[in-house]
């Protein structure tokens, strides 16, 4: 039996690329506000619903759906903070507080859901056949998923270190107050933060839904690694999030390899996850962002 | 040590006196009890049974069928079964032998009548209430009429136990019909064995379930369908005949999937074929890496034994990663046309022809013909999946009952076994093991997915397999 490793690497960069851009909002929100932010997993799946709309229901065609998901799921996040978060922050709301508003939150997105696209899956009736490109078996599906993600990827990294919003956004999440003494409009910024992140997490779910299914849970099944990716890439740092979501990617379809060899079920496969997850945070507990090698030693000898 | 042994011993022998009073108090009245009620059994058994049956096919068909039937002790019951394009049925049984029962039977019947299998529970119970119906027509057992108590249980096992408990303590029933999942009857069965009330299951088949006699003490549970592993003999056999050389199983990890694996394993010339197991995580959604190692393998079959919502993410996969040349097989579950609601998952069935089992009986019987008719009549459609085997399981209660002569679980249990020796089913010959609980043989039919007329369908009639005639393809 020869495994077929250049398509397992595929693989994990599929898999990879959802966390990244299910974690990059998460991140985002979180780097500002410095709350977890719990209903992220229902704009994952709002992003879907309402993909499926415009693709399917109104048969605008799949782009189309991504798109527009893309932009209202954005406008969901944006009206997220002016009618809940914004007048919580403003009236002094703790971490405690925001965050459990946020799974109340969550769960009145997610019945909502429920009621207005019904319980039963549904699927995106866009069809792109399988190719083969040397040893790689792909879709288009596929290819247009890892190139959405690594053009996220760059915008974002230009976006930081080039543009004026950038910069205000990275000195807004590092010193508020500080930013705004210095004339920055972070109210601009922090709905800038939440369109960004809540449109991520759309896309997101509608990469996982076309290529899956689309269910009320959908986002909650992608939210727990992107939590991880979160914490394992250092919680507020895109760049760390970014590497992180894809080493998990990887770990998570090599851990269902090791599991399948040693006649285990791949419902283990989180546990590898979280394995490596817990291994690295013991040495680097700032996450990959926090990494360098003198922490890395002194880690060690704390750890030896 | 000793000393506090001692003076412990001490303490306990003095509050004892007055407890010992009154255990010996309630064992005194058990006693009394118990040897009243056991004056009422009769101790002879004989047992007689006549079955002549002629069929004449003609101009005018003339059908006529006998069975006659005496069981003493301590019912006496006879059969009388004529059938000319009409079904006549006489049930009598003297009263004396009734004499032990209550003045209502009551029949326990657990079955899910909400949640998500809610709409197939409610017509289920159609089954049980024609099987009452039949009896109390014809008076009953011994006079006393039968009577259904139906709760729900949503197919969720901790509701089932609280089902089970109201129906025992409350309703005070002694025997009972149902579960219909596997899950459900593992998590009451020792409750059924502490209470000793038989119950019997329509529809729960789970090879593991074999085992709950053995590790309970008594058989307390039953079933009028085939358990799993008959199913993963058929399935060996197909394999066997079909000649696959390199198997790989891809299955769900939960009982059912992990029992399908396990059962076909153990058949006999199927190790040696087998050369890579998958067990799949069904709420991952995503299992093309778990696909890459099954082409990897260069399997000539795949056997699948998945869930429907996941199983459609795996077909649909499959078919993107171009698996779609390797012939595919299923076991009962994946009959199921709600995988066709993806049409690319379909599309994978169809083009590597996925085949696979699925228990099956002949309907063109009088037994069927009398359940199916009553259906008719009372419900005016035709009968759903299942309510033919939960009239066959509420059948095979009533006779246990009749049988027992008393309606006590512990002496209807040891009925259980002997009904199959005289009943035949809707559904088939219903011959149970006294040691398992289980059904002693089941036939499969051969089904496979096939285009018709532009969409998927189920060809039922594939071919068939049974015990004694094996593989048999149409």
């Amino acid at each position: 039996m020869s495994l077929n490793i250049a398509q397992i690497l595929f693989n994990s960069l599929l898999t990879g690329s959802l966390y990244v851009l299910a974690a990059i909002g998460l991140t985002l929100t979180y780097g500002i506000l410095k709350f977890p932010n719990v209903a992220h997993a229902e704009f994952i799946t709002f992003g879907a619903y309402f993909a499926y709309t415009v693709a399917d229901i109104w048969k605008l065609g799949f782009p189309s759906g991504a798109a527009a998901a893309f932009v209202v799921t954005g406008i969901l996040g944006v009206a997220t903070h002016l009618f809940l978060f914004g007048p919580l922050i403003k009236k002094g709301a703790s971490i405690l507080h925001l965050t459990v508003a946020s799974i109340g939150y969550g769960i009145v997105l997610r019945y909502a859901m429920q009621e207005v696209w019904g319980r039963k899956d549904l699927y995106f009736s866009a069809y792109y056949p399988g190719f083969d490109v040397g040893p790689l078996r792909v879709t288009l599906l596929w290819l247009s998923f890892i190139f959405l993600a690594v053009a996220v990827v760059a915008i974002f990294h230009l976006l930081l270190t080039e543009t004026k919003i950038g910069r205000a956004m990275r000195a807004t999440s590092n010193n508020p107050s500080l930013a705004q003494a210095s004339g920055i409009d972070t109210k601009m910024i922090i709905m800038l933060v939440w369109f960004l992140g809540s449109a991520l997490a759309g896309l997101g779910g509608v990469m996982k839904a076309s290529d899956t299914r689309i269910t009320p849970v959908l986002g909650w099944n992608v939210l727990i690694m992107s939590f991880a990716s979160v914490i394992f890439g250092g919680v507020g740092s895109i760049y760390g999030t970014i590497l992180a979501g894809y080493i998990l990617g990887f770990v998570e379809n090599l851990g269902v390899i090791v599991l399948v060899a040693l006649g285990l079920s791949t419902e283990y496969r989180f546990l590898l996850g979280f394995f490596v997850l817990v291994c690295a945070l013991i040495f680097a507990p700032q996450g990959i962002a926090g990494i360098t090698f003198r922490s890395i030693r002194k880690r060690w000898r704390a750890v030896g | 040590m000793t000393m506090q042994r001692g003076s412990n011993v001490k303490g306990i022998g003095t509050a004892a006196a007055a407890g010992l009073a009154v255990v010996l108090l309630i064992v005194g009245i058990a006693a009394g009890y118990f040897a009243g009620a056991a004056t009422v059994a009769p101790v002879t058994t004989t047992q007689t049974q006549t079955v002549t049956s002629t069929k004449t096919v003609g101009a005018e068909a003339t059908i006529t069928q006998t069975v006659t039937q005496t069981v003493t002790q301590p019912v006496t019951q006879t059969v009388t079964q004529t059938a000319t394009s009409t079904v006549t049925r006489t049930v009598t049984a003297t009263a004396t032998a009734a004499a032990g029962l209550p003045d209502k039977v009551r029949i326990g019947v657990l079955l899910p009548l909400s949640g998500e299998l809610g709409a197939i529970g409610q017509r289920m119970l159609y089954g049980a209430h024609i099987a009452a119906k039949i009896v109390n027509d014809s008076g009953g057992i011994g006079g006393r009429p039968v009577q259904i108590v139906a709760e729900d249980t949503a197919a969720v096992p901790d509701k089932a136990l609280d089902a089970v408990k109201k129906l025992i303590e409350v309703q005070g029933v002694q025997v009972i019909v149902g579960p219909a999942t596997s899950v459900e009857v593992a998590t009451i069965a020792k409750y059924l064995n502490d209470r000793k009330v038989p119950a019997i299951s329509m529809s729960a088949t789970a090879a593991a379930l074999s085992n709950l006699a053995k590790q309970y003490g008594d058989t307390y549970f039953w079933r009028v369908v085939g358990s799993d592993s008959i199913q993963a003999r058929a399935i060996a056999d197909i394999m066997k005949q079909k000649d696959f050389k390199r198997i790989v199983t891809f299955v769900v990890s939960n009982d059912y999937g992990i029992g399908m694996e396990q059962m076909i394993l153990a058949q006999p010339g199927i190790k040696e074929r087998h050369v890579l197991a998958i067990r799949y995580d069904p709420t991952k959604g995503d299992y093309r890496t778990e696909l890459e190692q099954v082409k990897a393998a260069n399997p000539d079959v795949i056997f699948y034994a998945l869930w429907v919502e996941s199983g459609k993410i795996v077909f649909r996969q499959a078919l993107d990663l171009g698996l779609e040349k390797i012939p595919t097989m299923g076991g009962e579950g994946m009959a199921d046309e709600a995988f066709f609601e993806d049409p690319r998952a379909a599309d994978y069935m169809v083009k590597t022809g996925l085949f696979g089992t699925r228990p099956t009986y002949d309907p063109n019987t009088y037994s069927y013909q009398i359940f199916y008719k009553m259906h008719q009549q009372l419900y005016g459609a035709e009968p759903s999946l299942f309510a033919d085997y939960t009239y066959d399981a509420t059948m095979v209660a009533i006779l246990a009952v009749a049988h027992a002569g008393v309606y006590e679980g512990a002496k209807i249990k040891n009925a259980l076994a002997l009904t199959g020796q005289y009943y035949i089913g809707a559904t088939g010959m219903k011959a149970l093991d006294p040691a398992t609980g289980d059904l002693l043989s089941q036939d499969y039919l051969i089904w496979r997915v096939e285009l018709k007329d532009g969409k998927p369908v189920y060809n039922f009639n594939y071919g068939s397999w049974s015990l004694g005639a094996g593989v048999v393809w149409k």
